[in-house]
């Protein structure tokens, strides 16, 4: 709806929460960006930084938790207006695990500074992370321009990280079973990886509110679901052969 | 997943209680409802929204003839009640509106005690044979009326001492004395403080399992809190007619949005 509200502090207010929506998004897309970063070339610095940032992260949701709680009591959105608010709310929510993950990367990506070096994943993770910060730039694009399309696009494309990260897990089982004294800095990596494969779930969520806020319908659950390690045992995966 | 919901805002009936087709309705020269179409379902509550001077008032008082009495207004189209034309030569006005109930803006108890302002229409009607049966008739409409337990003691003191909100609830209790089928309700709480209002919606949740409601109301919260569907009137159209959950959260009609979201349309 692009016409005013009769109360124009009725549109300051659903503005005020969205741009601080974008002020946070802005904060956990960098956040996303140096937490791959700085796990890429083992920069300590700035995965303190990620570290440090986060709580200026979980300030903002609150505020817009807030700001949103102020609308729904004073204005009772209805329609547009109501879905906006409930889409609001929801994608803080998405934005602030992806920004908790992002500061678990940073803390892991100090610990593996001193850890035996595994071979070979650094890249598949690197792709893993590119990937999902680019689905969240195109889900936020699909939220700034309410666009159906891209939303749906991004939504689709969470599978492509789940394939990715089964693909990490088998390796990294490999690893632990040919090299036990990697085990250590295999764990924290195979974490790492799984804390992007949220990051993927939580930015196919946002991709589905913007469904919501255009439609008025959440996408019903039947999008192709590619993580199945939680299916397998070693012997299945594990297998050097 | 359904038997969670902890609201139920499922009609009990599919069947259609009142029927309108191509309905219009002229005031001298003014066209105040421009062909309306619509089917109100047996035992629900059914709301009427739209700004000011959109017609939503002159519908209502289509469905039990109250235009009748304004001599420059003119009806046509068709308006059935269970299949029977209500604007057929053989309805006589005053048994519909027997039939249909209807309930004002401002609280308009008559100047007679509580227990003659409900007994009025049945004894008009004849619905009673003696005393005892009119006192029955009373206990049980000022029961429906919700307001039984506050006036119990007092049946012989005059209606307008009342409070509003208890005014209010005696008129229900009037409209429903006559066992009526359907209750036309034309902004109930608009006179009413938040209190009082609560207790007509409360009201009218209960009366449905009974009666057909129509409801017009200024409050969008109301509508989306009383009414299973909403009708949304704008310049004498009809513009779009739903369930309430979808007009209120995921409307068809532009105009609809505008005007529940609190916009200049």
């Amino acid at each position: 709806m692009d016409t005013k509200h009769i109360s124009s502090a009725f549109d300051r207010d659903l503005q005020g929460a969205q741009a601080m929506l974008m002020t946070m998004a802005a904060q956990v897309e960098t956040a996303m960006l140096r937490a791959a970063e700085a796990l890429a070339t083992n920069n300590l610095e700035m995965a303190e930084t990620v570290r440090k940032n986060d709580r200026a992260i979980d300030e903002l949701e609150e505020g817009i938790k807030i700001d949103c709680a102020r609308i729904l009591a004073t204005r009772s959105p209805n329609a547009g207006d109501l879905r906006t608010v409930l889409t609001v709310m929801s994608i803080a929510s998405n934005l602030e695990r992806c920004g908790d993950y992002a500061k678990n990367i940073a803390k892991r990506t100090s610990v593996l500074a001193d850890a035996h070096p595994v071979k070979d994943v650094s890249p598949a993770l690197r792709r893993m992370q590119k990937a999902v910060v680019a689905m969240m730039g195109d889900a936020l694009d699909a939220y700034t321009r309410r666009d159906l399309e891209i939303a749906q696009e991004v939504r689709e494309r969470d599978r492509e990280v789940d394939e990715l990260y089964n693909t990490l897990f088998r390796s990294l089982l490999t690893h632990m079973m040919e090299e036990p004294q990697s085990i250590t800095a295999c764990m924290h990596l195979h974490f790492i990886a799984k804390n992007i494969e949220r990051m993927g779930d939580h930015t196919t969520s946002v991709a589905e509110q913007v469904i919501y806020l255009v439609t008025g319908e959440l996408p019903d659950e039947d999008r192709p679901k590619g993580d199945l390690t939680s299916l397998s045992s070693p012997e299945s995966f594990g297998d050097p052969a | 997943m359904d038997a969670l919901r902890t609201v139920t805002r499922d009609i009990d009936t599919n069947s259609t209680k009142i029927s309108a087709r191509g309905v219009q309705v002229h005031y001298g020269d003014t066209h105040a409802i421009k062909d309306v179409d619509v089917d109100i379902k047996e035992r629900s509550v059914t709301a009427f929204i739209g700004p000011s001077g959109c017609g939503k008032s002159t519908f209502l008082r289509c469905i039990n003839r109250m235009n009748d009495t304004i001599d420059i207004c003119r009806v046509t189209g068709d308006i059935r009640i269970d299949g029977d034309d209500i604007y057929d030569r053989s309805i006589d006005p005053v048994q519909l509106r027997a039939r249909v109930g209807m309930v004002f803006q401002k609280p308009n108890p008559f100047p007679k005690s509580i227990y003659d302002n409900v007994a009025y229409g049945p004894k008009i009607h004849g619905l009673a044979r003696s005393r005892a049966e009119m006192d029955e008739i009373v206990e049980r409409s000022l029961r429906r009326g919700a307001i039984w337990d506050e006036v119990k003691d007092r049946l012989h003191a005059p209606g307008t001492g009342l409070s509003g909100g208890q005014q209010q609830r005696l008129c229900i209790a009037r409209a429903v004395a006559t066992d009526p089928e359907v209750l036309l309700m034309d902004e109930p709480c608009s006179a009413l403080d938040p209190i009082a209002t609560a207790q007509i919606e409360e009201l009218i949740d209960t009366l449905r399992e009974k009666y057909t409601v129509v409801i017009v109301t200024h409050s969008m919260q109301q509508a989306a809190r009383v009414s299973q569907k909403t009708a949304f009137f704008h310049l004498g159209n009809l513009v779009e007619y739903g369930d309430t959950d979808d007009i209120f959260t995921n409307p068809k009609d532009r105009r609809t949005e505008s005007y529940i979201s609190g916009r200049i349309g």
